[in-house]
């Protein structure tokens, strides 16, 4: 039978799961692999997942619970092995390198840091603050029909927008760094701005959370940050 | 996994593990380990994410939605008028011309998904059971937000 597979733990890892129901509609225990000196936590599979918002949220909580006691290797959502005998050839096959991954993670989180900032604001300030965006924008307004003058607007606003926020980006990941074992900045999407992970380490929890706090505070007219954590260090295993 | 309000004006939607779950969906799908003997099922609706997460902000439409963007602005109203009123007015706005009344920024990213799930804009209330059915839940709040900060001015 099929399996999911949520993550993989060290053997010494308490994987305390019995009580919970896995993803698939037909939900079955989750459950643990060992093999050597690692475990995978599971669970079976008989049909093709989607993803419904009820399994990736099973798919998180799974790796919530496992956070609790002792370092994870979270897997990305929907893998599954054909067997257990995979499975176990798996966790035999690259021991070596999951140890040390579990190691280097050992007593640290994920913290994953958005900012966005509210377009209508920011293209106001732009106009304020840039004559020649605020003369085309005023040409266009008064009905002049040249199809030059919004490209040339939307360039000069675009270049704008993109300068502005790979500052107020660079600024904030400054800010918050020191605090990190590691991080991994990605390229934002939709309305974001910056899309950023930060490998904490739990001694340095509190003070991370203090600057963070007292950073969205500071920049709270312009940006909107936004804080999920603590994570499994999804963004930190490969 | 606990959510935390930054700003007075983040996610309110939904509550506690759902509504963070918006902003780790991209880690959870994208990110974590990957091992090659095993098989990714097949997950419509993750591609949906990945072109979300492609969109390139130069291009000739990105130019034309943020010049529109810059028309559409009241300049003086975003000034001067009282704090209450901007705020119904765009309820109103958001209410009556979705398209319309979308930003530059995610306008583009919307248009590409709403054409691969062959959706009308107007489509506006997908099954909330359905993850795949919501790819950019962020979609919803720039409304919100918008709301939000005019209050604040």
């Amino acid at each position: 039978m099929a399996l999911y597979v949520y993550a993989i733990v060290a053997e010494d890892h308490p994987a305390s799961v019995e009580d919970m129901s896995g993803v698939g509609s037909e939900s079955a225990p989750v459950r643990v692999l060992a093999s050597g000196p690692l475990r995978a936590v599971v669970s079976d599979i008989s049909e093709e997942i989607r993803p419904k918002r009820r399994d990736l949220l099973i798919h998180q909580e799974v790796q919530e619970r496992l956070m609790r006691g002792g370092p994870v290797l979270p897997l990305q959502f929907g893998y599954t092995a054909p067997d257990e005998a995979t499975v176990e050839e798996v966790l035999r096959r690259d021991a070596d390198g999951y140890l040390a991954q579990l190691e280097r993670l050992d007593g640290c989180a994920e913290y994953h840091v958005r900012a966005s900032q509210d377009e209508d604001r920011l293209l106001r300030r732009i106009l304020r603050e840039t004559p020649e965006a605020q003369e085309l924008n005023e040409r266009i307004r008064s009905g002049e029909e040249d199809p030059q003058l919004p490209l040339a607007l939307g360039q000069l606003v675009a270049a704008q927008v993109r300068e502005r926020q790979e500052d107020l980006a660079a600024g904030l990941v400054e800010a918050l760094v020191p605090f990190a074992r590691d991080h991994s900045v990605r390229r934002a999407s939709g309305d974001d701005f910056l899309n950023f992970s930060l490998l904490v380490p739990d001694e340095r929890k509190q003070d991370f959370l203090t600057a963070q706090t007292r950073l969205a505070q500071e920049v709270k007219d312009d940006v909107e940050l936004r804080l999920v954590g603590p994570l499994p260090p999804y963004s930190f295993v490969q | 996994m606990t959510m935390v309000p930054q700003s007075g004006s983040a996610v309110s939607r939904g509550g506690g593990s759902t509504s963070s779950l918006y902003d780790v969906l991209e880690l959870i799908l994208d990110r974590g380990l990957v091992i090659d003997v095993f098989v990714r099922v097949s997950l419509v609706g993750i591609e949906i994410l990945k072109i979300d997460a492609r969109i390139v902000v130069a291009s000739v439409d990105t130019y034309l939605r943020f010049a529109e963007a810059c028309n559409r602005l009241d300049l003086e109203a975003g000034r001067k008028a009282p704090a209450q009123l901007p705020e119904v007015v765009g309820d109103m706005v958001e209410g009556g011309a979705h398209g319309k009344s979308k930003g530059a920024l995610s306008g583009a990213v919307e248009a590409v998904t709403e054409s691969l799930k062959g959706k009308s804009r107007d489509d506006e209330e997908p099954d909330e059971e359905e993850a795949e059915e919501e790819p950019a839940p962020r979609r919803r709040r720039p409304a919100a937000r918008r709301t939000a900060h005019r209050e604040k001015e």
